[in-house]
């Protein structure tokens, strides 16, 4: 259910989602000691270049599968006992096995940086499809960027593509993809630059006769997000712990902003993402209002509506929403803060 | 004896963690310093830079990086680098240290700290091109030694004598992490301690200690819990080597609340002044 109330924090405010990279390594699972070194026959080293056996060294480590097929995978080696021509073993481990913790915490370190990112499409999908999906995304977006955080960026696009594995999974999927966009969002405006907005102050000086024609761009920090699936209210009872199903298909619209530092959810009505839309795809205010007759049909709503949209607009200012008022070069002010 | 690059010794600091911020800003602990995951405060110019700007209004701030890739055989990535002085800029870092290995290959970041082989043709490789980074910053950079879990069968130095060679012909500094001496030791039967008589202790300006864990066939440097005596004694034996140098404890796993925290960096000085508890 949309919730009609004008107030505008619904959803309270939202503090994860950074993703901390250290320099530690992800805590492996505990190997068996293999046979000792002094079992091994001597095998001459593999002459090779640093670019060589780098390239080796990723192509094994990354690889999706066992390592045992990760190191052939390259064609530097034709057979897994030539191994210790490459890396040695170790007092308690063999070569294989030590390798195999960069192999592990490749894709670990990966999991648990988008597992920061969705929490709750990792709550909706539970553990285990969880870290499968986590899986594909490593292999099918590997990170060429020195931070990770941007990452996750195209987990919503991995789960709209995701062939699903019946008929029963195609809603769960389209769900998902929503809730990652939900999830994104949250970490987009957590990283946007901060800029002035417009002030109540701007809002309550601009001359009525000017509104019409007056724009109201988006803030930096500031995502309209439209879904086929009530999102915001799902993620929100998953939040607060109630531990929520996988909804019904149901229109809802969701207002995603950073103010003070805080991050804010705010549900919105038919109406009002109809206004906003507009304003934030570049309509003056004068057009922008005209989708809300065009779009709700509702006589009580459009009544609802046009009692209420100045109480949006100074809860929307006050949350920082737009990032200032664009007047026509005609009434000669250009843009204002 | 100081390091010879004349940065200052800042005391005892701890690695800067998102679910610390708070308990910072707000009781201003005496803590000597910070340091940082540079590539956490890239990719943003959001939230992480504003808590990080008022960190750097009260303490000293240090840059510690896991993406320069200083042994990969890609080219030095310079969006990367100009990125690097300008955070470094930004927040008045003291210096800027990164690890002794690579990180990927082929424009793919694996976002670990891989292995390099310890060859005359990997270290002729690594010197130039930390030459052109300190260039580039125009400061010297600090080069850790890492956790390695694998050793090539075609090194033909100790890492020791890798790392000692580099910082020499390169003339850079050194970050000597004692917990990675500890954890590269047990994974590959060396001696920590002949380790730490070949370092070059005019170089070094930073030293790292940090929790592992040991599972019985190999220990992981995961930066979990509190640090084990026998790094502890380590620490005392590099500080006292160094004429005292700049120290840094990092927790990263199961990170305790900030008073936690500090009281473990604060055991420090149990075994710099060699009073062991």
């Amino acid at each position: 259910m949309i919730d009609r109330k004008p107030s505008p924090l619904v959803g309270g405010a939202t503090e994860a989602f950074v993703h901390e990279r250290a320099s530690a390594t992800p805590g492996n699972p505990v190997l068996e000691a293999t046979s000792s070194a002094d079992d091994a026959q001597a095998q001459p080293p593999l002459v090779a270049s640093v670019d060589r056996l780098q390239s080796w060294f990723a192509a094994s480590v990354t690889h999706p599968g066992l390592l045992s097929k990760g190191v052939l995978a390259d064609g530097l080696l034709s057979r897994l006992d030539e191994l210790e021509r490459v890396v040695t073993r170790g007092p308690r481990l063999g070569a294989l096995e030590r390798l195999g913790v960069y192999h592990y915490g490749y894709r670990a370190r990966l999991v648990e940086c988008l597992a920061d990112d969705y929490p709750a499409v990792q709550f909706a999908l539970g553990d285990d499809a969880f870290e499968a999906l986590c899986h594909a995304y490593v292999e099918r977006y590997p990170s060429r960027s020195p931070s990770l955080n941007a990452y996750g960026q195209h987990m919503a696009t991995l789960l709209a593509t995701r062939a699903p594995a019946g008929d029963a999974d195609a809603a769960p999927l389209a769900f998902l993809a929503e809730l990652a966009t939900l999830e994104w969002a949250l970490v987009e405006v957590l990283h946007a630059a901060a800029a002035p907005v417009l002030s109540l102050e701007t809002l309550q000086a601009t001359p009525p006769d000017a509104w019409p024609a007056a724009r109201l761009p988006r803030a930096e920090t500031v995502r309209l997000l439209r879904f086929d699936y009530p999102v915001n209210a799902y993620f929100q009872a998953w939040r607060t712990d109630q531990a929520p199903a996988i909804p019904e298909p149901a229109s809802s619209a969701t207002v995603v902003y950073r103010h003070d530092l805080m991050l804010w959810r705010l549900d919105l009505t038919p109406a009002m993402t109809a206004l906003l839309a507009g304003l934030f795809g570049g309509e003056t205010l004068g057009d922008a209002l005209t989708h809300i007759e065009r779009e709700v049909h509702d006589a009580d709503e459009l009544a609802e509506a046009e009692r209420s949209v100045m109480i949006w607009f100074r809860e929307w200012v006050a949350g920082g929403v737009f990032a200032g008022i664009e007047l026509p070069p005609s009434e000669g002010a250009t843009e204002v803060n | 004896m100081a390091n010879r690059f004349g940065l200052p010794n800042l005391g005892i600091g701890l690695g800067l963690r998102t679910v610390h911020y708070g308990h910072i800003l707000e009781n201003a602990p005496d803590v000597g310093w910070f340091e940082i995951i540079s590539e956490n405060y890239m990719q943003t110019a959001g939230k992480p830079l504003w808590f990080l700007d008022r960190v750097a209004e009260r303490y000293p701030i240090v840059m510690h990086g896991v993406s320069l890739s200083i042994g990969s055989s890609d080219p030095l990535n310079w969006d990367y680098l100009r990125e690097l002085k300008a955070l470094r800029d930004r927040v008045g870092a003291r210096w800027v240290s990164d690890h002794l290995c690579w990180t990927g290959i082929a424009g793919r970041n694996t976002h670990d700290l891989l292995p390099i082989p310890y060859t005359e043709e990997a270290l002729a490789h690594v010197v130039s091109r930390v030459r052109e980074v300190q260039d580039f910053l125009e400061a010297p950079l600090a080069i850790e030694n890492p956790s390695t879990y694998v050793e090539f069968s075609g090194s033909t130095m100790k890492e020791w004598e890798f790392l000692r060679a580099l910082t020499e012909e390169a003339d850079c500094g050194i970050l000597l992490d004692v917990n990675n001496v500890y954890v590269s030791a047990y994974n590959h039967g060396f001696d920590p301690d002949e380790y730490l008589a070949a370092i070059p202790y005019d170089r070094v300006v930073q030293l790292h200690v940090a929790g592992h864990t040991n599972n019985g066939t190999n220990i992981v440097d995961t930066h979990v819990g509190p640090v084990l005596d026998p790094v502890w004694r380590l620490l005392g034996l590099a500080h006292e080597r160094a004429g005292g140098a700049s120290i840094l404890l990092e927790w990263d796993a199961d990170i305790p609340p900030f008073p936690v925290a500090h009281a473990e960096a604060k055991k420090a000085e149990r075994w710099i002044t060699g009073v062991a508890p």
